[in-house]
């Protein structure tokens, strides 16, 4: 029987399949359930400043509308986005502290850093509580329209390089696509001391219902489509950094995971595929890797990984092809 | 309510009431300008514990009574929490009738000469004065006329004991002496029960003792109304935790029929943020504590403050004012206030912010904390800040505070005094398992009778509405009382 045994972020995992940062990594009782279907680690639910202030704003909404709660001059209210971000933290500390308590698989912990320094700070106390690795979800807004790509790019690296400087335990970082030169990105995250990256975020998006004339929210949940972008980032960045790569969005299948490893990702982090067919599935998708790795003959998963990856590949243009010219021509 | 619309109309409908109205033309009550509070030399009063607004001299509580048009309609009522005959009482200081203008007040008030100085009236019975309201000018000061009339009781040495019904023998509890608790207990003693105050500290007054300091409030004022309750059969009893030195069992086991619960919001808030643990950073609550009950100023005492150079307070209520204004009077040179937003979000009263400025308390507004450091010792020597500026408006309308990247500098500080809030007190919840409390720590009750989950259990002030003017809480003391009397009486004829 293949062995599955993954390093990751200089972690041990039993197999490659990670439970992404989401609702389902958000109990220990949960979490408890994912080890016990066969998840090699997880990745705790990120705590996210927008969240927070949402929260602040429905407790404040709350607290006026109560007959009896004082908010006139009340300095608790003024800061209660404050004491609600510390109740989230110290709530996420003991999660991570629980967590560890319970189960054996490592258990990363997500910090959402889009914004202030002080979230950065959190990521000693996250260290303290018994963390296994950190992952920082990193999105800065591009909206500031006077800071050019390079402005916006270096707060990255400032963030990692920070963080780097005042921890100890593996730090990867989770990034969007969105970035002119995608490729150098990830190798400057490198520079700066990430020791992984996860490749890669995915936004809520929008929709438009057009019998009911209004705009709503697109399916959160991804499609196995979606995992084409990852493939070919990982592909192309397999063999030009030395980092750890995450395989993340579109993963749906013991076939997807496969895929991503061929092409040179560490680890493939299942999260939609699990919310829609239950933590059951997990097995199913180690179960496929484990039968095909014996099919195939390969006893170690070192010995397919990056095999497919851009310069491994006898056709690599195929991953730098963006355009259908060709495809397209050759349709008679 | 139409029994009290009834009452003051008949009030109001008296001869010497008709007299005084006659006697000047409203036009020129409203020409009048409104008389202002004296006040120490900021100079002098940023050295000392002396109060800083000196009060009203006779004849300018008297002009100033004299604005009052005596309105058919007081909406002024309207707007205190513990429903005083505002024109009742500045008509009496009209006619020069101060001792019966203090009766007045301590009909629905055990507390005049308390709110009189730390009442948000600007807030409250001022907001909804006549002036204000219709005429757009600034409001009779009634809170100045209060606070007149009991200084003028007190000082005339005639302090009337409120008359209170014969002692019917029936134990009641009030837990906590702060004005929630005070007021509770003046009520229940008025109705004739035996009534014994529960106090944790050493001192009688909670957060009137610990928490205002003197040049706000003077203790002795404090005292001399609690000596006034205890001359109405009142006992009290200091050092006294109820769920840790006495369990509810034990003084229901002892004969105590109803408890008022009146424990405040003493819990204090921090920030979480790196170094927030270093010697030299206290609460407000310990600071104040410390300085206001435990003569921490004077460094012969036990438990001293070390009177920081530079003083970091952080936050911009109420508590983070009276914090700066007494690192100030501790010898400070900079005592500053940081605070996340700027002037016009602070939920600080106007009049404190002005007091501070006059006092020279250095405002660095749209800064946060991001982190303490400390010398060798573990004393906190400096903190770095942050720049913020104002965001979009959250759901109370006030701009958010946003960080401004890469705007961090240093600032050297030798005593820091956190003042981000405070959270009800958990003793009370955690010793009653069967007490409902909201996600916010406060006890449920019904607003009407401030009655909790548990039937002989009553409550009020801060451990209810979470932080609350000392007015607010003492209109629960009296809604509680009343509530508490009713439950008494009604259990006695079940039986």
């Amino acid at each position: 029987m293949a062995d599955l045994n993954t390093k990751y972020l200089g972690l041990t995992l039993r197999n490659p399949i990670v439970i992404g940062s989401s609702g389902l990594t958000n109990s220990v009782k949960d979490i408890v359930t994912l080890e016990q279907k066969g998840a090699g680690a997880v990745v705790l639910k990120s705590i996210f400043e927008e969240q927070i202030l949402l929260e602040a704003d429905w407790r404040m909404k709350k607290a006026e509308e109560d007959g009896l709660l004082y908010t006139e001059y009340s300095e608790t209210l003024d800061y209660i986005d404050v004491h609600i971000k510390e109740k989230e933290l110290t709530s996420y500390l003991d999660l991570i502290r629980e967590a560890k308590s319970k189960v054996m698989i490592p258990v990363i912990a997500s910090v959402n850093a889009i914004s202030s320094l002080e979230w950065i700070s959190f990521a000693k106390q996250i260290e303290e509580a018994g963390a296994d690795a950190l992952e920082l979800n990193i999105f800065v807004m591009p909206f500031g329209f006077d800071k050019t790509c390079t402005d916006n790019e270096q707060t990255y690296y400032n963030i990692v390089k920070k963080v780097k400087s005042i921890v100890n335990i593996p730090v990867s970082v989770k990034i969007s696509p969105y970035f002119s030169n995608l490729g150098n990105v990830i190798m400057k995250l490198e520079e700066n001391g990430a020791d992984g990256v996860v490749l890669f975020n995915r936004f809520a998006s929008p929709d438009i219902d057009i019998n009911k004339l209004r705009v709503t929210s697109a399916d959160v949940l991804s499609t196995p489509p979606e995992m084409a972008n990852t493939l070919r980032w990982v592909a192309i960045m397999a063999n030009r950094v030395n980092m750890n790569l995450a395989a993340s969005t579109g993963v749906h299948d013991g076939e997807a995971v496969i895929k991503q490893l061929l092409a040179g990702a560490t680890i493939a982090q299942v999260t939609s595929a699990i919310y829609k067919n239950g933590p059951e599935y997990i097995s199913k998708i180690v179960n496929f890797l484990s039968d095909w790795m014996d099919d195939k003959g390969f006893n170690y998963v070192d010995q397919f990984r990056g095999r497919l990856s851009q310069a491994s590949t006898e056709n690599a243009e195929v991953y730098e092809r963006m355009q259908f010219m060709r495809y397209f021509s050759e349709i008679k | 309510m139409e029994n009290i619309i009834e009452y003051l109309k008949e009030e109001r409908a008296q001869d010497w009431r008709n007299e005084l109205r006659k006697g000047m033309k409203a036009k020129e009550r409203t020409s009048r300008i409104r008389v202002s509070m004296p006040e120490e030399d900021p100079d002098v009063r940023n050295k000392s514990r002396i109060e800083v607004n000196i009060g009203l001299a006779a004849e300018n509580a008297v002009l100033e009574a004299q604005r009052c048009i005596d309105c058919p309609d007081p909406t002024c009522i309207t707007g205190c929490p513990v429903g005083i005959n505002i024109p009742k009482f500045i008509k009496k200081i009209e006619a020069e009738d101060f001792a019966g203008a203090a009766v007045t007040l301590k009909e629905t008030n055990a507390l005049p000469a308390v709110c009189g100085r730390v009442c948000p009236q600007e807030k409250q019975c001022e907001l909804n004065c006549f002036y204000t309201v219709k005429l757009k000018k600034t409001p009779v000061a009634i809170g100045h006329l209060e606070r007149f009339a009991a200084d003028w009781e007190r000082n005339s040495g005639q302090m009337a004991v409120p008359k209170t019904e014969k002692l019917n023998n029936i134990k009641v509890a009030v837990i906590g002496s702060g004005p929630a608790g005070l007021a509770a207990a003046g009520d229940l003693a008025k109705f004739g029960y035996d009534v014994t105050v529960f106090e944790a500290l050493h001192e009688i007054g909670g957060v009137l003792k610990y928490g205002i300091p003197e040049f706000r409030l003077p203790n002795e004022l404090v005292d001399t109304e609690i000596e006034i309750m205890r001359q109405m059969g009142i006992k009290f009893k200091t050092n006294f935790i109820v769920g840790k030195t006495a369990s509810f069992d034990d003084l229901k086991k002892d004969g105590f029929q109803a408890f008022f619960v009146g424990s405040g919001a003493g819990l204090p808030r921090f920030m979480n943020i790196p170094g927030e643990n270093y010697n030299g950073i206290f609460s407000s609550n310990e600071y104040l504590t410390r300085v206001n009950l435990m003569n921490a100023a004077d460094p012969e005492y036990d438990t001293p403050v070390i009177s920081g150079n530079s003083v970091a307070v952080i936050g911009g209520g109420n508590t983070a004012m009276d914090s700066v204004r007494t690192a100030k009077r501790l010898g400070a040179k900079d005592s500053m206030i940081i605070y996340r937003r700027s002037e016009a979000e602070m939920p600080a009263r106007i009049e404190e912010v002005k007091h501070a400025k006059e006092e020279g308390i250095i405002f660095m507004n749209l800064h946060s904390p991001l982190e303490y450091y400390a010398d060798e010792n573990g004393r906190v020597n400096r903190m770095k800040v942050q720049k913020m500026e104002l965001g979009t408006p959250d759901s109370s309308g006030r701009r958010r505070p946003v960080p401004i990247e890469g705007s961090e500098f240093m600032v050297d500080v030798d005593t820091v005094v956190v003042s981000v809030g405070v959270s009800p007190n958990p003793l009370i919840p955690k010793a009653l398992a069967n007490l409902k409390v909201t996600d916010w720590g406060t006890i449920v009750v019904d607003k009407d009778s401030m009655q909790s989950s548990i039937p002989e259990v009553f409550a009020g002030g801060d451990i209810v509405r979470g932080g609350a003017t000392v007015i607010l809480a003492m209109g629960d003391g009296r809604t509680a009382a009343a509530g508490m009397h009713k439950y008494i009486q009604e259990k006695i004829k079940a039986n």
